[in-house]
């Protein structure tokens, strides 16, 4: 078996979330490759919740469709999980506080072991049962047990022996259990890799970058980024919790006009509050950085599910033209990677870049062995300190390039007023009492198109703005943006593993587009989009882009994220 | 007008005129800013002023230090974000009633409780002028506006109130009509360590017919006149509700209230270090340090 999937059910309050992370670390020590998610609902305690660790010998694309082993910590998690439980799962719970008869007679390995008893006899600690089951894991999957304590050491280590004995004697509880044998071959290499999350290795970049300013107002599935940032606060960066997104986004405004690289972050909803301030950035060309992390919509929506919705409105949000950059990473990797390279862009072409999360991609942690760190430089673009020329200082200097020399405050002779008005090239005003005059139009149109000529420059100089195609000989693919990537692309290895030939066009940048470019990759193939929407959003991009019009599409808007074996399931019904 | 040395007015003059009516009491806010910034010496490199949108949005225009022209409402955020990254500017954020007491009074009680260094000036005139003349929240209860011919039935705002409610550290209030007094308020304000507010009876002479200089006039007296003690806030609290129980008969201008308090740079952990800007960015060692918290 190439890989197993591990799935802990209880309550909210019942510990489910610091187990399955406790499970990655362990696993992750033994240089298993790791891939998990998490179900919750916006509730602190009760409920249902679930944490889906998926371990594997090689490189795991998602989180993996199908129970091979699940914890069931309450009645519940029984009932709610059971319809996802492969043939042969194992079922681990406490027969003194759950029933499973409706498991009965469906092949299912049942282990009934008594974890409150053993968790109560090792630490007088009910919370520990979810330990004990995972000792159980351990040893279903074949993990040295001194991971474990190895793992747990790092964790309470200053807490004294005492907790790291009672977790090691609960954790053994679990393993020796009678009855409780090795049934996966998962094969660690040794390789200790990171296990992070998609805001984490975001937010990891951002600070590579030189972002020194984040500000946000609390709401899911941005707000780990927020609290990346409060927690390394003393790794010299502020990170600000504001009154409203309103704040959040025209402070970083402020920090960047300043001179600091700034971010602000959130989801659809406080997005929609940001909107003005988009424009903003926009107009005066201060560099800005914005990651809206989405999730099911409209309106608060289903607050702690994923969704690919918000892309046409990122891309279009904000009154007038103006140029921006909507990028989407696909993987936890490339969240580090498109974090570190937003500032640069950024600063380069003075335009806000907007980094399109999910709350898929913010959540699921993924083994990674390099990150990229090697990979960051950094570029500040036409960012000067002296006025080379006589007189004020030209900020919105009209440019070939449409990319003007930038100033901040402190620099003598570089003073100049950044109005959201529009403004001549020293930043003066052309409306109120100049509107309408000839000289005021023509600064107008040289303004205007000074600023959106800076999407051709960005199309001439850089070599991100065009799809990513797999397998180029194909006779189909699967077209995709963002997060649901890696998933496609554990697809197309199902559907070729079963004889077929598919490849894949993925996007991580969607505007700007280098429409030739992307219209030659597409043009002539059999293309089926495969989207976190209902309304194939990344089609219609294409479509105005290129003119190419895709039928055949895989849409999925009910806030659960795609699994290659969800995927392959639906193209092979499409292409029969 | 606040009297400045030819010379001095030079330096800190970009020759761009605002969009002002003539007579409008702006013209005397710019005085008094550019007074205050004069008698301090402050280096026009230094000085960052940050306005939003409506008649008051004018105010960095004629100046030749640095500014933002920022959104309606939005200038105290963006003012305090530029505070926070470089806190060697001095920050002078310039709104008007609509902006800052309407659709932005969010950001000036965060901002007041946050006691970011800023100096924050409302040229208040009771109307919206720049939209040609609707009603305002600190318009008085039955203003006959453009909005409200019937006359206003809302109640004004009392900013002072809020401001001091929300945790200013100074607070005071001038006129257009005395502008000496103007410009003092406003240069103690930006000798303060802390969030000020100067409220400003800033007249809007070509939409207001009500709240006229003479009006004000007839009202106003000095705080500093009348035995107020500026360092009780309860006493400020109570000073601010007199207009309203004098039904504006009695109008106090001056300083209400200011205290000492640690600012919100001289608190965080990270300005310890020196101003934002100045941090050098991180190392590959120290990110690769970091990254190991997640192995």
């Amino acid at each position: 078996m190439a890989s197993v999937s591990v799935r802990i059910a209880g309550a909210h309050g019942d510990g489910v979330e610091s187990s399955g992370a406790l499970l990655i670390k362990v696993a992750a020590r033994t240089g298993m490759h790791v891939f998990a998610y998490r179900g919750y609902g916006s509730i602190i305690r009760g409920g249902h919740c679930w944490y889906q660790v998926r371990l594997g010998s090689s490189e795991l694309k998602s989180y993996g469709e199908g129970i091979d082993i699940l914890i069931a910590l309450n009645q519940e998690s029984i009932s709610n999980q059971k319809s996802r439980l492969r043939d042969n799962a194992v079922v681990i719970y406490d027969p003194s506080k759950i029933k499973v008869e409706e498991l009965d007679g469906k092949g299912y390995r049942l282990v009934p072991i008594p974890l409150l008893d053993i968790a109560i006899a090792a630490s007088g600690d009910p919370i520990m049962r979810n330990t004990v089951a995972l000792g159980a894991v351990l040893k279903l999957i074949g993990i040295n047990i001194e991971a474990f304590r190895e793992v747990i050491k790092g964790q309470f280590g200053r807490k004294g022996d005492v907790v790291v004995e009672q977790n090691m004697k609960a954790v053994s509880g679990g393993y020796d259990h009678q009855g409780v044998q090795t049934l996966y071959s998962i094969e660690g290499d040794g390789k200790k890799r990171y296990a992070l999350d998609g805001n984490t290795a975001l937010s990891i970049g951002a600070y590579a970058a030189g972002c020194k300013f984040y500000a946000a107002y609390p709401m899911t599935p941005a707000s780990t980024i927020l609290h990346w940032f409060a927690s390394h606060e003393d790794k010299g960066v502020m990170p600000k919790q504001v009154e409203d997104e309103l704040a959040a986004i025209n402070m970083a405004i402020g920090a960047s006009s300043a001179g600091v690289r700034a971010m602000c972050g959130t989801s659809g909803g406080g997005f929609s509050l940001m909107v003005e301030g988009l424009g903003l950035a926009a107009m005066i060309e201060t560099p800005l950085v914005v990651v809206e992390s989405q999730r099911s919509g409209p309106s608060t929506g289903v607050t702690t599910k994923t969704e690919q919705g918000d892309i046409l409105f990122a891309m279009h949000a904000s009154q007038g033209e103006f140029p921006r950059i909507v990028v989407a990473p696909r993987s936890v990797k490339e969240s580090f990677k498109v974090a570190a390279e937003a500032f640069n862009l950024s600063d380069r072409y003075q335009v806000p870049v907007i980094i399109m999360m999910d709350l898929y991609l913010s959540e699921h942690v993924e083994t990674v062995e390099v990150l990229g760190v090697d990979g960051v430089s950094v570029d500040r673009g036409k960012l000067v300190t002296e006025n080379k020329e006589e007189g004020r200082f030209k900020r919105y200097l009209v440019t070939e390039d449409g990319v003007s020399p930038r100033s901040v405050p402190g620099h003598k002779g570089m003073e100049f007023v950044a109005g959201s008005d529009e403004h001549n090239e020293l930043g003066d005003l052309v409306t109120d009492m100049y509107a309408g005059l000839d000289w005021a139009i023509e600064v107008r149109k040289q303004m205007h198109s000074k600023r959106m000529r800076k999407i051709d420059t960005m199309l001439k100089n850089e070599t991100v703005f065009v799809p990513e195609i797999f397998n180029e000989t194909a006779d189909h693919f699967l077209v995709t943006f963002g997060s649901t990537t890696e998933a496609a692309m554990e697809a197309v290895g199902i559907l070729n593993s079963q004889g077929m030939n598919f490849g894949l066009v993925s996007f991580s940048y969607l505007m700007p587009l280098d429409k030739e470019k992307t219209r030659k990759m597409l043009e002539g193939k059999k293309l089926i989009n495969v989207e976190g929407n209902y309304t194939g959003q990344l089609a219609q991009v294409i479509r105005m882009n290129t003119g190419i019009d895709i039928t055949q599409s895989i849409l999925k808007y009910d806030g659960e994220a795609f699994t290659g074996e969800l995927i392959a399931k639906e193209v092979v019904t499409l292409v029969k | 007008m606040a009297e400045v040395s030819t010379a001095a007015k030079q330096v800190l003059t970009s020759g761009v005129k605002p969009i002002w009516c003539p007579g409008c009491g702006d013209y005397s806010v710019q005085a008094g800013i550019m007074k205050a910034l004069t008698d301090l010496g402050i280096e026009r490199e230094n000085v960052l002023i940050v306005s939003g949108i409506g008649c008051s949005s004018s105010m960095p225009h004629p100046f030749s230090t640095f500014g933002v022209h920022s959104l309606h409402g939005r200038l105290l955020p963006v003012a305090a974000g530029a505070k926070l990254a470089n806190d060697e500017l001095t920050v002078i954020g310039a709104g008007g009633d609509g902006d800052g007491y309407g659709i932005g009074v969010g950001h000036l009680v965060h901002n007041a409780r946050r006691n970011v260094d800023i100096t924050y000036v409302v040229m208040n005139n009771e109307i919206y002028g720049l939209t040609t003349g609707q009603t305002s929240p600190t318009s008085l209860f039955g203003a006959k506006t453009k909005s409200t011919p019937f006359g206003s039935i809302e109640n004004p705002e009392n900013p002072i109130g809020i401001a001091l409610a929300a945790g200013a550290t100074y607070v005071a209030r001038a006129f257009s009509g005395d502008p000496m007094h103007m410009a003092q308020m406003i240069k103690m304000g930006i000798q303060h360590k802390g969030f000020s507010i100067i409220d400003v009876f800033s007249p809007c002479v070509t939409f207001n017919h009500t709240n006229t200089y003479d009006w004000f006039r007839q009202r106003v007296y000095k705080l500093e006149q009348a035995g107020h003690d500026a360092t009780s806030i309860s006493a400020a609290m109570a000073k601010s509700l007199e207009t309203e129980a004098t039904n504006w008969e009695k109008i106090p201008i001056g300083l209400f209230y200011r205290v000492e308090k640690p600012t919100y740079s001289a608190l965080d952990m990270t300005l310890q270090k020196g101003p934002l800007v100045k941090q050098p960015f991180p190392t590959k060692q120290q990110v690769m340090d970091i990254l190991e918290e997640y192995k």
